[in-house]
């Protein structure tokens, strides 16, 4: 854990994954959005919209190519819900 | 993995969805005979899928204008215009769409697709932010990622989510650009613009629209979705095209800030790339002016959409929310799809055949563009075949 709000953040995107997923694989931090997960970037398109809704955050398309695991996804939601 | 090795899923996703001999997405037009109709596989067609509204491009003035100038003026600039020089046809053409906008600036591009990637990557950039509808065009993604400007896509078409993306980003919003197109190219719906414009007002950003399907289509004197809804006064940059309405092939943007100007001095899309040739320049200008002279072709083409739209909704075939020359039917599946495409290719017609992610929200589409050069009976052929092929 490594901010307090890290946990539920991470709680929330891990329920965001299983339902967009198009590998329904176990998921953990490490556990990669292309390689494991399946996703491509029209489904990760689809998941952002809830992303943006269940955080009230805007998701910078920008910042999408640096996210590799689980983990990236989830302090990338914790970086913008604290710099917004 | 080697170089290569990334292009073998598209080779094995071409082998799944065509069958050899087949390729819908790399159709040869043997001969073309008008705007209507043109040969494929030796066999006569009826085109539905050009994106030529207005049927201008054997237009007899534009024909008689891009031959005049290819004679005088040679068949092309070789070069770009900052280092081979502007042609009097392209400040010529300049000055027109500036008087046809009503607007002091205007900057014309080699395609359409450049004037978006070159207009939007060097109005934003890095600190500022781009808030783009999510169904946008290709031309507007690349431009935004080559702008070094933060990317924040709104829902399409949803003015609630444009509004909470625009609020969120606070003082930010004066460095926003706001980007939206009059008529979506794959599922022909229209943007709610009137409330787009006064959001951008309330919020103080700005507003970039791309009209290249509008162009032409919409409003009293064919400028497009802004003119239709009364906002031009709040669209800051309009970026259009001449390789629909206008027959040809360019790209455009017209301003009222007298910046635009400067764009033409680090706009990479425009300095480094060769220059419209001047057959092109001639015919826009005079396709400029039939669209002004000849407000009948919008209503002969808004006819005939309805037409198509009322008779394909009749067949019980799933459209595009709203009316428009583009017409777009959903299909269940891209197997369907081709299916379908084929079906009307041997009866002798030519629509267009879009998978996701060309079409939005993962959907396979058959998608029709009417012309106002379309008959009532070439009409009636493509509704008389839509319904044979549901069958």
């Amino acid at each position: 854990m490594t901010n307090p709000q890290y946990g539920e953040i991470y709680k929330q995107v891990i329920r965001l994954l299983e339902e967009y997923a198009p590998r329904p694989v176990p998921i953990s931090e490490e556990t990669e959005l292309v390689n494991d997960l399946g996703f491509d970037s029209l489904r990760v398109m689809e998941m952002l919209h809830d992303v943006e809704d269940t955080f009230d955050i805007s998701y910078p398309l920008n910042s999408l190519p640096e996210l590799r695991t689980v983990k990236d996804f989830t302090l990338k939601i914790q970086e913008i819900i604290e710099t917004t | 993995m080697g170089l290569l090795d990334k292009l073998n899923t598209i080779a094995e996703t071409r082998k799944t969805l065509l069958p050899d001999g087949v390729d819908p997405f790399n159709v040869v037009i043997d001969e073309i005979y008008s705007p209507t109709e043109a040969s494929i596989n030796g066999q006569r067609v009826l085109l539905a899928g050009t994106n030529n509204y207005l049927g201008l491009t054997f237009d007899p003035q534009c024909i008689q204008a891009a031959r005049s100038s290819l004679e005088k003026d040679g068949t092309g600039t070789t070069g770009s215009r900052m280092a081979n020089g502007t042609f009097a046809g392209h400040r010529d053409l300049e000055r027109d769409l500036a008087s046809f906008y009503d607007c002091s600036d205007a900057i014309v591009f080699s395609t359409g697709f450049v004037a978006n990637l070159g207009v939007i990557s060097t109005l934003a950039g890095p600190g500022d932010v781009i808030v783009l509808d999510a169904d946008s065009h290709a031309s507007i993604y690349d431009a935004c990622k080559m702008s070094g400007a933060e990317m924040i896509r709104f829902r399409h078409n949803s003015v609630d989510d444009l509004e909470k993306k625009l609020k969120r980003l606070g003082a930010k919003a004066e460095k926003t650009l706001i980007i939206a197109e009059g008529i979506y190219s794959m599922l022909g719906d229209c943007a709610p613009l009137a409330e787009i414009a006064a959001l951008k007002r309330k919020y103080g950003a700005w507003l970039l629209v791309d009209e290249a399907h509008s162009m032409g289509v919409m409003g009293d004197t064919g400028r497009g979705m802004a003119e239709a809804v009364g906002v031009e006064q709040d669209v800051d940059f309009i970026i259009g095209t001449f390789s629909k309405s206008l027959g040809s092939i360019g790209g455009y943007c017209v301003s009222n800030h007298a910046e635009l100007d400067l764009v033409r001095y680090v706009c990479r899309s425009y300095v480094f790339t060769a220059s419209p040739s001047p057959s092109t320049t001639a015919s826009v200008r005079q396709a400029l002016q039939v669209i002004q002279a000849k407000p009948e072709l919008r209503t002969r083409l808004w006819n005939n959409a309805s037409l198509l739209y009322g008779g394909l909704k009749d067949l019980g075939f799933e459209l595009g929310p709203d009316l428009s020359p583009v017409v777009a039917i959903r299909m269940p599946s891209r197997e369907m799809t081709l299916l379908a495409w084929n079906a009307l290719l041997d009866k002798g017609i030519y629509v267009n055949l879009v998978f996701p992610p060309a079409a939005p929200a993962g959907m396979s589409l058959l998608r029709c563009s009417v012309s106002a050069a379309h008959t009532s009976d070439q009409i009636n052929y493509l509704l008389q075949s839509f319904a044979e092929i549901k069958q």
